[in-house]
């Protein structure tokens, strides 16, 4: 079934007359349970796509469908309540306020929702079991090192148990080790909960954990990969750099 | 999950107060130094209000006109009438048991030969010795009470004898009248304490009516109700048989000295607000830092589903948390400061007012204006960043603020400016829409002081850099970084600053004022004036004996006086002066404004004409030719408005000039309450004043002043008390040094990095604070130069404002006032960096680099 589907998406910046398109006419869907990498060289639009895809933007033209619901033609308020109820993001950086603790960074999308914050905070440690993150609950972000704190976000994402998780570049700022970790508690949401994920990554050995692996560049999808989940860092290298190389 | 419209259940609102708390306890200084600017505003509300009123309902109850019988009443001016036919269309009334007429009346004492103890002021009743005995009964604890056939006789409370041992039984003292002086002797003491600060004595009617020189009048109906008959109900029946020249005397109070303490109550309260203002100022600047510090929280919150509401709510919640803290820490600097005032006062009050409970008590009224003022100007001030905080976007959180300064700038030059410009035409159009003007003219310099931070930091550095060759531009540049946060500063400093100008100006066109009126006013050789001119309600004046008596002196060439009544005009309470025309005349005159002296004071003696003061003609809104209706003590009278005049005695007050025979014939008033003599030419002034003070000697309550002489000691007290008010002003420049305390934390906390890298790259510590100390000066010298344009303005917009109330000045431009201005902004920002500029020397570099 799908999940999320962007149907002709632009994005343009600039004026009319110097157009700049971050995303030009792009085309995707997004099965339920599937990870999606997406890949591209840098300013090819990616995070772009994923911000749009997200709500936290509004595309030039174009529509996203978030299950049956057009993302593009709701009001802020709307959209705001399909960010904290129905899709979970994921950063490169500053995914948490510094003055709460881990636990309170996850539980704040269900905060904001009304939940009861005792229900809420109790739902964030599950989640932060889930990330092996438990032990740290009542640690503020600054207490947390780069690979934790990847981790508590990635649990803020899972708590409300949202029908779509879009990461941007989470492991971009981690170490090898920390990055391994964070992929495979991913990889492990998908396989368990049945987790849909879209994930933007310029690491080959990341994206070689997705089913699927979308090559963007200048806006427009190039190239696609049906790895499944076995495809190698090595192969995935290649075609990353012919897709660069390529002719826009 | 829950699915909710409205956002903001109580866990997100919990959640958000939390927050809030740990935001503000990461940045303590800051939130200190903010939380101030409330504290100082609420507690000076407070403490006003907690005061005042107090003080307010304790003059009240002492002076309260209102005895221990069932009900009293009086006339509504309280104006003296015959009683007869009163009394027994009162006794008529249902309910009714007894009635019995009364005149009593307060009068201040000359401050020699008093022999009641320390009391400044008494109050003569005087009673129908067996008619006041059907109505009350008074407990006698020594001697006896008065008899139908006393003469001199005065029974007075037991407390009285505390405050003046040598008085006993069969004491015999002399007391004023207005015919000079007259013996008493104690025949008795009533059980009671009474009201020391005004002792009571009682005295049969005839007695009381010789001294006041009014024979066969009274000023107050006591009355009894039968047994089991309703108080309100009898009270209700007598007023509506009397029609509304009656009232309940248990209502009246001492309107004159109320109005006053009103006023000032006011102005003060007036004075808190601004200061709130100004603090309201110092929480805007903050939380628009606080929302640029905070850009990427906020635009995290709004990417996991904040919406634009949640974010301006927890913004509005953490400035009304600062609020609340603010106004709590407020509420008790606002109670020491109203005790500390008590203890000061109070010592004097309970000298006079034993009897009365003084104590400092809470009243719901002043707490509940203190907070809602408090928690308002603080949500007030937190709006517009909280609002601005919700168009936050949520990829803000990923990327860099792009802000377009130029932009902002330019757009609040062009309000502002047009705002001023409107302003101006306003202040130059006429005097009717001056302080209108004056008002716009300050909040479009506020409005355009951000866009003229950039201009003013070019144009003054170069000055600066006399002092601070390198470091000058630097702190330029900081400044021009946040042209919004410089430009609130100094319009905290202009505020004050403008202010301090319009009272300097304010002070010395009034002096203008009071030469003008004294050269027309004080044309007299000698003055002869009461205890207290001004308020004459208290005064015990003299009948036609004192006047003739001078007159027939040979040195004196004529003698006029000023006679008084008080009346009101449709609810507001006016003075009523009676002269005689042609010898007032002779010996002074009134500055007029409308009309002209000589047909004015012609028109007084044809039918009933009246001149009346600016501040009347203004506040009854009154013109030449205008008609207006007097309640006096015979029903309401017509007058006719034949010029609008001032002297300098009631140039302040609602007042109006009347003939001498009409406030006889419509008040039943005969007393002159003040003289002025003309002596005949070439006299030997002292011998004449020798003369003078020689019938005086009979009028202790009068004393003879050469009118020059008389003249510079009422402009000097009258200066100094402006002077005081002055000094009150000055207190609004606290704000504005918290105001630029702030800002330099603010500018310094913000910078921590950069001041690492400036010692790290080898800077000393001695640059960084210079760095700082031109910084402030810089914002010191915008400030100061904003409030010189602005309290021109204002000095300009309301001293055109005086002649709509009839005080014609000429604009004098506040030379002092502004090189003042210029002096205190310069000391005070240089003042205010002492601190923030030593810690930014002391930061450690190491720390600073590592700063977040
Ligand atoms: N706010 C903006 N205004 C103008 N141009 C923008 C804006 N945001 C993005 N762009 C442009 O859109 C293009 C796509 O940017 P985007 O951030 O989506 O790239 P990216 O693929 O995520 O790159 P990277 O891998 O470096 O993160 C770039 O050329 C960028 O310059
Ligand atoms: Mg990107």
């Amino acid at each position: 079934m799908t999940i999320l589907r962007a149907e002709a998406l632009t994005k343009m910046y600039g004026s009319a007359s110097q157009p700049i398109y971050a995303v030009r006419d792009l085309n995707i869907t997004i099965a339920e349970g599937e990870f999606v990498a997406i890949m591209g060289p840098s300013g090819s639009g990616k995070s772009t796509a994923l911000y749009v895809m997200g709500g936290l933007d509004q595309p030039t033209s174009g529509h996203v469908w978030l299950r049956d619901q057009d993302l593009t033609t709701l009001p802020d308020d709307a959209l705001s309540r399909v960010r904290r109820e129905s899709i979970g993001f994921v950063f490169q950086f500053f995914n948490l306020i510094p003055v709460l603790t881990a636990a309170e960074n996850v539980a704040m999308p269900m905060i904001l929702n009304g939940m009861p914050r005792k229900e809420a905070l109790e739902r964030a440690h599950t989640s932060l079991k889930q990330v092996d993150l438990a032990d740290r609950a009542t640690h503020r972000p600054s207490e947390l090192s780069g690979g934790q704190q990847q981790r508590a976000a990635i649990a803020r994402a899972l708590a409300s148990q949202p029908a779509i998780i879009l990461a941007d570049e989470p492991t971009g700022n981690l170490d090898s080790r920390s990055s391994d970790e964070v992929v495979q508690i991913l990889r492990n949401t998908v396989d368990q909960y049945k987790q849909t994920l879209v994930l933007v990554t310029h690491d080959p050995r990341v994206a070689a954990h997705a089913d699927r692996i979308v090559f963007i560049k200048d806006g427009r999808i190039v190239d696609e990969n049906n790895l499944k989940g076995a495809g190698s860092a090595e192969q995935i290298r290649e075609q990353l750099s012919r897709v660069a190389l390529s002719e826009g | 999950m829950t699915t909710t419209k409205s956002s903001l259940q109580p866990a997100t609102l919990g959640q958000m107060t939390r927050m809030g708390l740990r935001y503000l306890s990461g940045r303590k200084l800051r939130t200190v130094l903010t939380t101030l600017a409330i504290v100082f505003g609420v507690a000076l509300i407070f403490a006003i209000n907690l005061t005042l009123p107090t003080m307010m309902s304790l003059f009240n109850s002492s002076l309260s006109v209102y005895g221990g019988a069932d009900i009293a009443i009086a006339s509504a001016t309280g104006a003296s009438f015959t009683p007869e036919e009163i009394l027994s269309r009162v006794t008529a009334v249902e309910g009714v048991s007894a009635a019995s007429g009364v005149l009593r009346r307060q009068f201040t004492l000359p401050s020699v030969g008093n022999e009641l103890g320390s009391a400044n002021s008494v109050e003569l009743i005087g009673l129908d010795p067996t008619g006041i005995q059907t109505v009350r009964q008074f407990a006698i604890s020594e001697g006896r009470f008065l008899q139908p056939d006393d003469s001199g006789a005065v029974v007075m409370p037991a407390g009285i004898a505390e405050l003046a041992p040598a008085l006993g039984l069969g004491t015999r003292f002399p007391l004023i009248s207005s015919t000079g002086i007259r013996f008493y002797t104690i025949v008795g003491f009533t059980a009671e304490q009474g009201n020391l600060a005004v002792p009571p004595l009682y005295m049969a009617l005839s007695d009381v009516q010789a001294a006041f020189n009014q024979p066969g009048l009274v000023n107050q109906i006591e009355i009894s109700v039968q047994p089991g008959a309703d108080r309100t109900a009898v009270t209700d029946a007598i007023l509506a048989e009397l029609g509304s020249g009656y009232v309940n005397a248990a209502g009246l109070d001492n309107s004159d000295l109320v109005a006053t303490v009103q006023i000032g109550l006011t102005v003060m309260n007036l004075f808190g607000v601004l200061a709130l203002f100004l603090g309201a100022f110092l929480i805007f600047n903050t939380f628009r830092t606080i929302v640029i510090e905070r850009r990427r929280d906020l635009a995290m919150l709004r990417a996991i589903g904040a919406t634009r509401r949640q974010v301006t709510t927890m913004i509005l919640i953490e400035s009304l948390l600062q609020g609340i803290i603010g106004t709590l820490i407020g509420l008790v600097f606002g109670y020491g400061l109203a005790a500390l005032l008590f203890s000061v006062l109070g010592n004097a009050f309970r000298t006079y007012f034993p009897s009365t409970h003084f104590e400092l008590s809470l009243n719901f009224g002043a707490v509940a204006m203190a907070v809602v003022l408090g928690l308002l100007a603080s949500l007030l001030a937190g709006y517009f960043p909280a609002r601005s905080a919700g168009k936050t976007s949520p990829l803000d959180a990923m990327r860099p603020a792009a802000v377009n300064i130029n932009r902002a700038t330019r757009s609040s030059l062009i309000i502002g400016g047009i705002l001023i410009g409107v302003s101006i035409v306003m202040l130059l159009a006429g005097t009717k829409t001056a302080v209108g003007g004056a008002v716009l003219f300050l909040f479009g310099m506020i409005v355009a002081a951000p866009g003229l931070v950039i201009p003013m930091a070019r144009l003054f550095s170069p000055l600066l850099t006399l002092w601070f060759a390198r470091e000058g531009d630097l702190a330029r540049g900081n400044l021009q970084r946040q042209p919004g946060r410089a430009a609130i500063t100094a319009s905290t400093l202009m505020i004050g600053l403008a202010v301090l100008i319009l009272m300097a100006a304010v002070v010395s066109a009034f002096g203008i004022l009071l030469e003008r009126l004294s050269d027309v006013n004080f044309s007299s050789d000698v003055i002869i004036t009461p205890p207290s001119i001004g308020v004459y309600t208290n005064v015990l004046g003299a009948d036609e004996s004192l006047m003739q008596r001078l007159e027939a002196l040979p040195e004196v060439e004529t003698a006029a006086s000023l006679r008084y009544a008080l009346s009101s005009v449709n609810g507001t309470s006016v003075n009523v002066l009676g002269i005689d025309p042609e010898r007032y005349t002779q010996v002074a005159s009134l500055a007029f404004s409308q009309g002209d002296a000589e047909t004015a004071f012609a028109a007084l003696t044809s039918g009933r004409g009246a001149i009346m003061t600016g501040i009347g003609a203004s506040t009854l809104n009154l013109q030449l030719g205008d008609e207006v209706v007097l309640q006096t003590a015979n029903g309401e009278q017509t007058y006719t408005i034949v010029g609008i005049g001032n002297d300098i005695m009631s140039f302040k007050i609602n007042a109006v000039f009347i003939s001498q025979a009409n406030l006889a014939a419509d008040f039943n008033k005969r007393e002159d309450v003040l003289l002025m003599l003309n002596y005949v030419p070439d006299t030997d002034e002292e011998a004449a004043l020798a003369a003078v003070n020689a019938v005086l000697a009979d009028y202790p309550q009068f004393t003879a002043h050469p009118t020059g002489q008389y003249r510079a000691e009422l402009i000097n007290t009258t200066s100094a008390a402006f002077g005081m008010f002055y000094s009150i002003a000055v207190l609004i420049l606290i704000p504005a040094a918290l105001g630029l305390l702030n800002t330099l934390t603010i500018n310094i906390l913000e910078r921590t990095r950069e001041i690492g890298i400036v010692r790290a790259v080898g800077g000393s510590r001695k640059q960084v604070r210079r760095i700082v100390t031109s910084e402030a000066l810089l914002l010191g010298i915008f400030g100061s130069a904003l409030g010189v344009l602005a309290g021109v303005a204002m000095s300009y917009g309301f001293i055109g404002a005086f002649s709509t109330i009839g005080w014609d000045v000429p604009y004098i431009f506040p030379a002092a006032g502004v090189v003042a201005a210029i002096i205190v902004g310069v000391l005070l920002a240089l003042f205010a960096s002492v601190l923030p500029a030593r810690s930014a020397a002391k930061l450690d570099i190491i720390r600073a680099l590592q700063y977040e």
